[in-house]
């Protein structure tokens, strides 16, 4: 709550400002300068902070917003207020082709990638006439609101004030949305995000264009308040700046970022002010005393400055939509239909053959375990089944359908879903959204839809289906806890809510026993039976025999990645090759 | 464009490309020990550059007092580090290595400096000077964050870089500064004269790749200083403390960053912010190479120089985007190859 | 939270306090850091020696840094005219930062004396550059006498290498015409960064094109790699550099490889070179004796002349000001901006300034003299050299 409270109490004291007579008016630049860069900082915070995509080229996608505006209202004299839109597509626009090229960058080679055109936009921007080469463009008309010029500080900083307002407003809504959690996921792995259908290539252009557009915004709120421009605002400089606000503000949150952009407008002009009167000299030593100040900072708060001072690990207070209605559930598949059949399954890794032509299949209410010694090759199996890892040789087909090389993601579409062997939640999300992103392919709205709030009663329905299912798993008063938070054993039991979400013929679990009390795994247990005679298909990869035995149809064993038996747990128990095998070992 | 004028293009881009290979080696050696993408090498070349500049004048730099406060500085900075053990012998090491080897090398240069020393003395004096600020800066900004993100890492880098490159108005002013060559030789090559300073730079730096393969790839202590990035507990039984790491790794990023100023200084002015471009340079070789190979990093530090130098002269006002447009070809490359599938941790 | 807090009210304290005293007030924001560095220091070292007292009344200098950039600059006049409520503003020292400033002159009413290089900060004359005044001189009477020299020289063709930045751009934009006109070819036209370590594939290319003189627009040190470049590669034609780079660091630098470029300067270069018959020669020594006794022999930079230089302005106007209207009232600023509009045979270091509704600069030939190197100083020509 101290978040929401100290946020509220942040944007009281800045609305409040102009009511306040006496305020020095270069308070009031001085805040516009903030919030500027706060509307960049809040773009930043969902790019770098939440997708962890590193940008170094913010600045340029402010200079473009800026231009654009600034060519239109000067060779056509159009309305800034006409040209906005055109000053936020033409971000968006660059960002997509940017993006298009330099997403598919991992690593440190992205933020590089962003520097390389942030350094070559300043120096195209310096050596075209058309835009003025260096001297920039000047003379540029102020916004008009209801017939009055908003030219004086004051009467700006209502405008970008409620443009910052309006950014944090959006971005949330954003963030809650089905596309906004897709974008959380990437952090917590790309592919658990794409086992549940999600395009991770396509959410973080999404992310990449929000951010740009956001900083259009910016840029033509910018040109209009300064009236000329030129490329220096827009270089390399200005979005290391950009960054150096979100990362010292928090880039986990959306008002850290605010935070930290305020924080660091104000500090650089309070240097210039005060040390001239503690050192007692004129002299250059604003930047010495900033980077200084800059990395003690960072080493008190590595998280930055807003999670120390809200004491808060999450990016978003917990989420309540009303009550509503779950998901129609996907119709059940006749028993005993096939769901999986995997021919000739193979997978080497160099020299080393991992899986070796492995063949087995699961129909509609049955409960296949994939058992075996460690190495044996199971999980890779899973991997292979479920579009993670390539296959080598060999077919995979799911409800009768090849999809043998089609990507996870299509094959999460068909109604597969799965847990891994490793968790792969995200970490700051709350239980419940991470198992609504089970639901993610269940779901219709855009990041249009999202961000401007008009899928609430999508929403409703998702959460009540995520509550449904985390219920069903004996989870439900944990729903709004961090996963983080949960103990190995829970989070395992959330990812089956997950699975569960997405409504699936098919359901694959890595696992799912580790690390669970003997109570806990006879609730599963029950819960597995239960889903079978509701029609679902299950595979599994399980260690512990007992609750194997219990609990399955039919055993495949694996050793040295080649099939070694199938059968039933009697038959399978029995079979001296595997008492050799694994059994032996194991009793 | 004729031949002739293609080999001067060529020549001119091996020894920019040798500057640029210089600050890479520096940053992948950090990085690999560290995680720290060393933003702040090309201040310790532009530090080394003015430095010795200034002694050549015959004045005492302020990188002497800088040198001081940092070595007192970080001596805080270590005593808080090992608060928990702290004993005599501990005590006496952290001030001999942060107190006493700073205040001697200052009174070296405080008595030296001002009587125009040589040449060589200058360049020794000015590598004493540069080298431990290394270490200083290890343990006063980064060894507390040793547990932070690459990308905290990173912005408190930048941080530093700020700081240095504002200290580094103040003590040299913003006019650049020349140092005489090493050698004056020019030696006829073809229709080419190689200068004696350009060989001493291009010798060198292969000297140094080679020294740091060496250093990395066949003894015991590089392996285990390699080794502190990803499994700190086998280093320490090695011996080596992520502190020991950290200092010793900056302080041979330091030493090479003096080493490229004092080389390239007679080449070219050197300004006290010339180090962020050039380090730029370096951090896309750097990157190119994986920032884990030294070979392919020099390899790409020598084609940005060539890129650069042959857009200088087909098109000189894009060059740098040019050359940073050409880059992201070669990036998508590295990276599709680098590409990891599985993100298991 | 709580620094926020403490920064605000020490905000809140500063501004009390300096509320208090009723001198006559003239923010000045000045590139002391960034790209422009070199021609800042200077400039902002000649605060201290501008006049503390003008018609019988204190003036106040308030100095802001604008780190060569745009933002920072209009943030400063923002801050002088809105919270200190100068009466005139002094700066910026380059022309991109300036052109931006300008909005915020016009639009609250105040003095601006720019000391940047490009003409275009007033001309063409408009109801903004109304209230924008001019001290260094104009790239374009500069250009007007290097191509002059180059007539008289019998220079048929030229290479251009000039920073690629607005100073780069503006020396390109007032040659390429004036060259045309004397029919003068501009055989090549390169550019480069300040901080670029090697300019070897520009020399290259202006080798290649053979121009009987070469033309470097760089200011400061940085002005010395091209031509120390061409030299090492055996270009033996004439060279010109601009005024940017007078200062005694492009001869220390540049050493024996910048022996006999020809160069424009103001006066003030060559202050004790000049004829006694020269009024500028006093005023120029004056500022350079003060400068060097504050500073160390051989400090002195042409670029500190053009801040001081608006000193000179504003110390000549504030009392023709003063008669109409007190400090600190919109009726001051106006009484002021037509007071400077009027000033009449100024003499400062940079030669005399007489200005009129149209032209706010105010110079002639007398503000220019061209100069050479000969061992390493400076040295005044004849103007039929």
């Amino acid at each position: 709550m101290r978040q929401s409270l100290l946020a509220a109490l942040g944007l009281l004291l800045v609305a409040a400002l102009p009511f306040v007579p006496g305020v020095p008016p270069f308070w009031f630049t001085l805040l516009n300068y903030a919030g500027l860069s706060a509307i960049v900082v809040v773009g930043l915070v969902v790019l770098t902070g939440i997708a962890g995509i590193m940008s170094f080229g913010q600045a340029m996608f402010v200079g473009i917003g800026a231009y654009a505006t600034a060519l239109l209202s000067l060779h056509l004299g159009l309305s800034p207020w006409l040209s906005l839109p055109v000053s936020l597509a033409a971000s968006g626009l660059a960002a997509l082709v940017i993006g298009a090229i330099t997403l598919r960058l991992s690593g440190h080679y992205l933020p590089l990638g962003t520097i390389a055109w942030n350094i070559s936009f300043f120096y195209v921007l310096g050596n075209t006439d058309a835009l003025g080469r260096y001297d920039g463009l000047s003379g540029l008309p102020p916004i008009v609101l209801f017939g009055f010029p908003l030219v004086e500080s004051r009467h700006l900083f209502a405008l970008i004030w409620v443009c910052v307002a309006l950014s944090i407003l959006v971005t949330q809504r954003l963030l809650r949305s089905r596309t906004g959690r897709a974008i959380r996921a990437l952090k917590g792995g790309v592919i658990a995000a794409e086992a549940f259908g999600v395009d991770t290539g396509r959410t973080r252009i999404v992310a990449f264009v929000y951010a740009a557009m956001l900083a259009g915004l910016s840029g033509w709120l910018y040109a209009h308040m300064q009236r000329a421009i030129n490329p220096t605002p827009f270089g390399l400089n200005a979005s290391i700046e950009v960054l150096l606000m979100t990362v010292l503000g928090g880039a986990g949150s959306v008002w850290g970022g605010v935070f930290g952009a305020t924080l660091v407008t104000l500090l650089k002009d309070q240097l210039q002010n005060v040390l001239p009167l503690l050192l007692g000299a004129q002299g250059n030593f604003e930047a010495i005393v900033f980077g200084i100040l800059f990395v003690l900072i960072l080493q008190r708060a590595p998280d930055g400055l807003w999670p120390l001072l809200t004491r808060r690990a999450t990016p978003l207070p917990p989420h309540h939509p009303a009550p509503a209605a779950p998901l129609a559930p996907r119709p059940a598949e006749p028993p005993g239909r096939v769901l999986l059949d995997a021919a000739g399954l193979r997978k080497t890794f160099g020299g080393l053959v991992a899986v070796n032509d492995i063949d087995f299949s699961v129909k509609a209410g049955e409960v296949v375990a994939l058992i075996g010694p460690n190495g044996a090759g199971k999980s890779t199996t899973f991997n292979l089944v479920t579009g993670v890892a390539r296959l080598t040789a060999g077919r995979v087909r799911l409800f009768d359908r090849d999809v043998s090389g089609e990507p996870a993601r299509a094959i999460a579409r068909l109604g597969i879903a799965r847990t891994f062997q490793h968790v792969k939640l995200v970490g700051g999300m709350s239980v419940i959204e991470n198992v609504a992103l089970g639901a993610h392919l269940r779901g219709r709205a855009g990041p249009v839809r999202g961000a401007l709030g008009l899928d609430g009663a999508e929403e409703a329905a998702i959460f009540a289906e995520a509550r449904r299912q985390l219920a069903r798993v004996g989870l439900a008063e944990l729903a709004d806890r961090p996963a983080s938070s949960l103990a190995l054993g829970q989070q395992r039991i959330v990812e089956i809510a997950r699975a569960l979400c997405l409504s699936p013929a098919l359901l694959l679990l890595d696992e799912p026993a580790a690390g669970l009390r003997f109570r806990e795994k006879q609730a599963l247990g029950d819960l597995l039976r239960q889903l079978r005679r509701d029609g679902l298909g299950i595979l599994l990869v399980e260690h512990d025999m007992d609750f194997v035995m219990g609990l399955a149809d039919r055993l495949v064993v694996m050793n040295f990645g080649a099939k070694l038996c199938e059968g039933p747990p009697v038959a399978v128990r029995t079979n001296p090759a595997v008492v050799e095998a694994y059994l032996g070992s194991a009793a | 464009m004729d031949a002739t004028i293609l080999m001067l293009l060529l020549q001119d881009g091996v020894v920019n490309g040798a500057i640029y290979a210089l600050i890479a080696l520096s940053l992948v050696l950090v990085f690999t020990v560290t995680r720290v993408i060393l933003i702040p090498q090309g201040e310790f070349v532009a530090f080394g550059a003015l430095t010795l500049a200034a002694f050549e004048a015959g004045t005492v730099p302020g990188t002497v007092p800088l040198l001081l406060a940092l070595g007192a500085a970080a001596c805080a900075a270590d005593l808080v580090e090992a608060r928990h053990a702290l004993d005599a012998r501990r005590i006496l090491r952290i001030a001999l290595r942060d107190l006493v080897l700073p205040g001697a090398v200052a009174a070296l240069a405080y008595a030296l400096g001002p009587g125009k020393p040589t040449l060589a003395l200058g360049i020794a004096l000015t590598l004493a000077i540069v080298t431990p600020m290394g270490a200083y800066l290890h343990s006063i900004a980064f060894r507390p964050l040793e547990k932070a993100s690459v990308l905290v890492l990173l912005v408190a880098a930048v941080g530093v870089h700020l700081a240095l490159t504002g200290l580094g108005l103040v003590f040299f002013g913003a006019e650049g500064s020349r140092t005489p060559p090493l050698s004056d030789a020019m030696l006829p090559a073809g229709p080419l004269s190689v200068s004696g300073q350009s060989l001493w730079m291009i010798g060198l730096t292969l000297a140094i790749i080679v020294a740091l393969w060496a250093f990395f790839g066949l003894t015991l202590l590089g392996k285990a200083l390699m080794a502190t990035a990803v499994n700190r507990l086998g280093a320490r039984l090695m011996g080596i403390g992520p502190g020991m790491a950290g200092r010793l790794s900056f302080s041979v990023a330091a030493f090479i960053g003096a080493l490229s100023g004092v080389l390239v200084a007679p080449l070219t002015t050197i300004y006290y912010d010339t180090g962020f471009l050039i380090g730029l340079k370096g951090f896309v070789a750097a990157i190119i190479g994986g920032l884990a190979s030294y070979p392919a990093a020099a390899a790409a530090a020598v084609l940005v120089g060539i890129i650069e130098s042959v857009a200088a002269f087909e098109a000189s006002a894009f060059k740098e985007v040019i050359v940073f447009m050409a880059i992201i070809p070669v990036l998508l490359w590295r990276s599709a190859r680098a590409d990891p599938v599985e993100d298991e941790e | 939270m709580k620094r926020l807090v403490w920064a605000l009210s020490l905000t809140g304290a500063l501004v009390a306090f300096g509320a208090a005293a009723q001198p006559i007030k003239i923010g000045v924001t000045i590139s002391k850091t960034g790209p422009a560095a070199s021609l800042g220091i200077p400039q902002s070292n000649s605060v201290p020696l501008m006049p503390a007292q003008v018609g019988g009344q204190p003036v106040e200098w308030i100095v802001l840094d604008d780190a060569s950039d745009t933002t920072k600059g209009v943030a400063n006049i923002r801050k002088l005219a809105s919270d200190d409520k100068v009466d005139a503003v002094v700066g910026s020292s380059i022309t991109p930062v300036s052109l931006a400033m300008i909005e915020v002159a016009a639009e609250a009413k105040v003095p601006m004396i720019t000391i940047a290089a490009s003409s275009k900060l007033i001309a063409p004359m408009d109801d903004k550059r109304r209230w924008v005044f001019k001290t260094a001189q104009n790239d374009s009477l500069m250009a007007e006498a290097i191509v002059g020299h180059m007539v008289r020289a019998g220079v048929k063709s030229v290479g251009f290498i000039g920073f690629n930045d607005a100073y780069g751009d503006g020396w390109l934009a007032e040659m390429t015409p004036r060259l045309d006109a004397k029919g003068i070819k501009l055989v090549a036209t390169e550019r480069y960064a300040r901080t670029d370590t090697s300019v070897t594939g520009q020399a290259l290319k202006v080798m290649a094109a053979k121009p009987d003189a070469v033309l470097v627009a760089g200011s400061g040190t940085p002005a010395a790699l091209p031509q120390k470049t061409l030299k090492e590669r055996g270009y033996a034609g004439k060279y010109y550099q601009t005024h940017g780079v007078a200062n005694a660091d492009f001869l220390r630098v540049g050493g024996k490889d910048v022996e006999g470029t020809i160069l424009p300067a103001g006066p003030l270069l060559v202050a004790e070179q000049l004829p006694e018959s020269n009024p500028v020669r006093k005023v120029a020594l004056d500022y350079t004796k003060a400068y060097e006794a504050k500073y160390g022999p051989g400090t002195l930079a042409t670029f500190g002349g053009h801040a001081f230089d608006a000193s000179v302005l504003l110390a000549s106007a504030l009392p023709v000001a003063l008669k109409t209207a007190k400090p600190g009232t919109p009726e001051f600023r106006t009484a002021l901006r037509d007071a400077i509009e009027g000033l009449k045979e100024v003499v400062y270091t940079h030669g005399v300034a007489t200005m009129s509704p149209s032209d706010h600069i105010g110079q002639d030939e007398r503000s220019r003299v061209m100069v050479t190197i000969e061992n390493g100083r400076w040295k005044l020509l004849s103007p039929t050299n």
